[in-house]
């Protein structure tokens, strides 16, 4: 009934930015993969297993510029070229375009190694979002729908440093904070995640109870004023600067942000590296700022304002903790300079599809948590390669540096390349950042390794509940929702991930509360000169759950699923694949436009 | 009888291809969709197009409708989007949980309405009548969802560390991590299959169920305390309903000639009020009984939520917020179907309480 549908046409938009400024280095990436003998550093001491290719047969032509590459006479956008197992022990990745963000992505929790056995079982079968098989020191016991997850410590774990402080761990889950903190009051569980804007000083308040906020600028979301400038009065620049100047962003954090929220100075937060290059944005909403915007609208031809919208969507974010009261703030603001704005809260769903579909006429208020701590996931999902119609017709001016600080391992190039990007975006007002919302988790005092992580990967392994707790062998930890599935390369909720996190490992990971990352999987993962190959050394003496031993065909088998939307093993929950569309650029054999 | 069933199970169709419309069409009036509901800020037009096209929502609503009839009536209730798995999996999932907690609270409000309309009943104009009706008069006035987070609060917070304390919001069904045998494990069937162990995993997902059939007492104390106070929470409406139609109508049956008789020929007081008065008075009792479990399984969607009990309530619930469109209406059509099977069996069981109307 259904057809697998791994083509998502932004992410083939995503990386057309990239293929165009790496395209003059592109003869590199499009030579043969190189064997195990020619790479450096390649164990001999591996197996002499055949060597395995993917895809087995056929070249990807790589996309160049404008121009489309292919693949088995289909369309190709991505920039993954083959991915291959010289030995067992060894896994290279050939891309058509330097990718200086590979080693964040392959840390990304959809990038975990699944046994290739396994897949093969329960991806055929559909049991593979049900249940996990991973490496990771929590093997998963159990999930009960709807309740919780139950996990044990993995006796075989390979990392004997990092083997979980105590035997067992249950994630469960509530949706409203409220819910959880009760549940945290009552003992019921040790920790739990994103306490309320409200509850911070109940929190820190109580002495039995702990806050762990996001370490100080560590808060990796924004939220942003968009405008559209296709439509009237947007069009004019000098509006949207007059937008700009007359909204006091520092009142707007310190009244509606719990405490430990920033001021945005860019669009990226400036715990992500290359993520504040360039000026800082302007400040706003002093007199002399409220008349230069005036002066402003008056010759954009508007000296007695106009009417407009405040658009936001009803839900909360950490970029949005109280979306009603800062829209009527807004409104007040820009009252200041003639500007009537009417509020017009919209389903989450319309108000998403509205703005990337350029359907807003009016101001809009959304933001983005970061995926993975890195540029490219703030930037060119919004200016870059992978924009949308939200802001009107992408711009080359931003997307052009972007593309250019991307693909190049050169910092001062990069820095250069960002801080012309984040230039451009002040000069055109493409919208407006405001704020970075402090987030934290909160815990029983006297818990052990009390975690907060941006990127929803907390780990339960590295808690030990205080001794007083109902379980002390038991770390009971509450996230706000349920995991929607398990086989996380085709989830995208950050409760799905962190219940991933637990019992699945990657070639690398990230820091436990932090944004590095570390080799876990691989011992080392190292590019050529070039940058567009990726030759990644794996650890030995590494075991499943299920007890089947960890090669480098996993790794090939994990990725190529995702990769290849022909693959038989291509299926998950919905099938859609997001992220891998969204890093890597596209699918082999994407499914054809819906009609 | 068995004509009677069949009459009015035909009769029940319309009713349930009623509730298939007008929810198919209520679900898709609410503003938004599965596709910008599943992806987030991630939603595009094109991603969600084939999205669309993949899940059959590009088709236009009539032959989306008809679609939907033709698989109901095969059983199909179709796939959630946002699970990835068939609604009929997902409701024998949720549904133990549902039907526990709807039977202690439909067990809670039967004994305590009951009884306390019996003691008002009995002792008519007097302090324990007054009593009993301001209980009843207050069940009837709180929301449930006030009632529920009240309770929890002082029974899992403010009650923390005294024996008193019980499991409150969020609280889920068990401890968390307590580690059961399934009835299949415990009776050493793990090789069945097929219907039979579905029967027994279903059964095995009902705690306290469970519990007692395999002597897992541990299993069946910590499960019932789990479901003590969501019990109390949505059984309150009914039960003070209850009391008030027992109390009344207990009223009238001891008001008449043949109770008077009764008293005459010199039977004891409480033969005559359970034996000759109670069971007349129990023929609309037992109505209020049928018509309260349909608003037990309404009210299960926010006692479900406060108390983060998994059943069909919370599943609904979710179901909405992500614009699950084939979750809402299975949930929604089965719902209505056990509604209609309740008002059948209230319907039946008026002929063992009053042979008048089995005669007729």
């Amino acid at each position: 009934m259904t057809r697998p549908s791994g083509r998502l046409p932004r992410a083939a938009t995503l990386f057309a930015g990239v293929v165009l400024v790496a395209a003059a280095c592109t003869p590199a990436a499009s030579t043969a993969p190189s064997t195990a003998a020619e790479t450096p550093g390649a164990s001999t001491a591996a197996s002499a297993a055949a060597a395995i290719k993917y895809p087995e047969t056929g070249e990807v032509t790589c996309p160049s510029g404008a121009t489309k590459g292919s693949f088995n006479g289909n369309d190709y956008t991505g920039n993954m070229k083959s991915i291959e197992a010289p030995d067992d022990m060894t896994v290279v990745f050939n891309l058509c375009a330097p990718d200086v963000a590979f080693l964040q992505k392959i840390a990304f929790s959809v990038f975990y190694i699944n046994d290739s056995g396994w897949i093969e079982k329960h991806a055929a079968d559909g049991t593979i979002k049900d249940t996990m098989n991973g490496t990771g020191p929590y093997k998963l016991d159990e999930w009960r729908k709807g309740d919780s997850l139950i996990y044990s410590a993995f006796d075989n774990y390979w990392d004997k440093a990092n083997y979980p402080l105590v035997p067992n761990a249950v994630l469960k889950w509530a949706t409203d904070s409220g819910a959880r903190l009760q549940a945290l009051q009552s003992g019921n569980v040790v920790g739990m995640t994103l306490v309320g804007p409200n509850d911070f000083k109940t929190v820190s308040d109580n002495s039995s109870l702990l806050l762990a906020p996001a370490p100080e600028g560590q808060a990796l979301n924004t939220l942003y004023i968009g405008m559209n400038h296709n439509d009237k009065p947007w069009s004019d620049v000098n509006v949207r600067k007059a937008v700009a100047l007359a909204i006091d962003r520092q009142r707007i954090v310190d009244n509606f942000y719990p405490a430990g929220s920033e001021v945005a100075t860019h669009f990226t937060p400036c715990a992500i590296k290359y993520g504040c290059e360039g000026p800082d944005w302007p400040s706003g909403g002093t007199d002399a700022d409220i008349q230069q915007a005036k002066d402003l609208l008056t010759q954009a031809g508007f000296p007695n304002g106009f009417e407009t919208k405040i658009q936001y969507r009803n839900v909360f974010r950490g970029y949005l903790p109280d979306p009603p009261a800062v829209a009527q703030d807004l409104k007040e603001q820009l009252a200041k300079i003639g500007i009537k704005a009417t509020i017009d809260e919209q389903e989450s769903g319309t108000l998403i599809g509205n703005a990337n579909a350029g359907k807003l006429d009016g101001i809009f208020l959304l933001g983005w948590g970061a995926d993975y701590p890195e540029v490219t996931n703030f930037m060119d999902y919004h200016f870059g390669a992978g924009c949308t119609a939200a802001f009107g017709d992408c711009l080359p001016d931003i997307s052009t540096p972007l593309g250019k600080g991307n693909s190049t391992t050169d910092d001062a190039t990069r820095k250069a390349a960002y801080a012309e990007a984040n230039q451009k975006l002040i000069d055109d007002v493409v919208m407006v950042p405001v704020a970075h919302g402090q987030y934290a988790n909160a815990y029983l005092a006297g818990t052990e390794g009390a975690q907060v992580s941006a990127i929803s990967t907390e780990v339960l392994w590295g808690m030990k509940p205080p001794a007083s707790f109902s379980t002390p062998d038991t770390v009971v930890f509450m996230q706000n929702a349920e995991p929607i599935g398990l086989y996380c390369a085709d989830e995208t909720d950050g409760e799905s991930l962190r219940a991933c996190e637990q019992s699945m490992e990657g070639l690398y990971g990230y820091e436990v509360g932090g944004t590095d990352v570390k080799p876990v999987l691989a011992t080392s993962c190292d590019p050529n000169t070039e940058g567009t190959q990726w030759t990644c050394k794996l650890r030995s003496g590494v075991t499943f759950h299920d007890g089947s031993t960890f090669e480098a065909k996993d790794v090939v088998e994990s990725f190529a699923v995702q990769w290849d939307a022909a693959n038989p093993l291509h299926k998950g929950d919905t099938g859609i694949f997001e992220y891998w569309g969204g890093l890597w650029g596209g699918n082999l054999n994407p499914p054809p436009p819906a009609s | 009888m068995l004509q009677f069933i069949i009459r009015r199970l035909i009769t029940s169709i319309p009713v349930l291809l009623g509730v298939i419309v007008i929810v198919f069409i209520l679900v898709r009036v609410i503003p938004g969709d599965p596709c910008t509901a599943l992806l987030g800020e991630k939603a595009n037009a094109e991603r969600c197009a084939q999205f669309n096209e993949r899940i059959g929502l590009h088709q236009p609503l009539p032959v989306q409708l008809g679609i939907y009839l033709k698989d109901v009536a095969t059983l199909d209730l179709g796939t959630s989007t946002k699970f990835g798995k068939p609604v009929v999996q997902l409701l024998v999932e949720r549904l133990p949980t549902t039907i526990e907690l709807t039977i202690y609270a439909l067990i809670f409000a039967i004994v305590v309405g009951m009884a306390l309309g019996i003691v008002a009943a009995s002792r008519r104009n007097s302090a324990a009548d007054v009593g009993s009706m301001m209980v009843a008069n207050f069940g009837v006035s709180i929301p449930v969802f006030v009632l529920g987070l009240v309770i929890a609060y002082f029974f899992a917070v403010v009650m923390k560390g005294t024996p008193l304390a019980l499991p409150g919001v969020a609280s889920g069904r068990l401890t968390a991590g307590l580690r059961f045998e399934t009835i299949p494990q415990a009776w050493g069937m793990e090789d069945l299959t097929g219907v039979p162990r579905g029967i027994l995993d279903f059964l095995s997902n009902m705690y306290t169920v469970n519990g007692l059939l395999t002597l897992q007492f541990g299993l069946f104390f910590d499960a019932f305390r789990h479901l003590l106070l969501p019990a109390i929470a949505l059984g309150t409406i009914p039960m003070a309903i209850i009391a008030r139609m027992t109390r009344s109508s207990l009223l009238e049956v001891m008001g008449l000639d043949y109770v008077r008789t009764a008293r005459a020929k010199g039977l004891r007081g409480r033969v005559v009020l359970f034996r000759h008065g109670l069971r007349n008075a129990m023929l609309p009792v037992v109505t209020v009984i049928g018509l309260s479990i349909g608003g037990l399984l309404s009210g299960a969607v926010l006692t479900e939520t406060i108390f983060g009990l998994s059943g069909v309530g919370l599943t609904i619930k979710d179901a909405i917020t992500s614009r699950d469109y084939a979750v809402v209406q299975g949930m929604a059509l089965f719902v209505a179907f056990v509604y209609v099977i309740v008002n059948l069996v209230t319907d039946i069981s008026y002929g063992f309480l009053d042979p008048r109307v089995r005669q007729s």
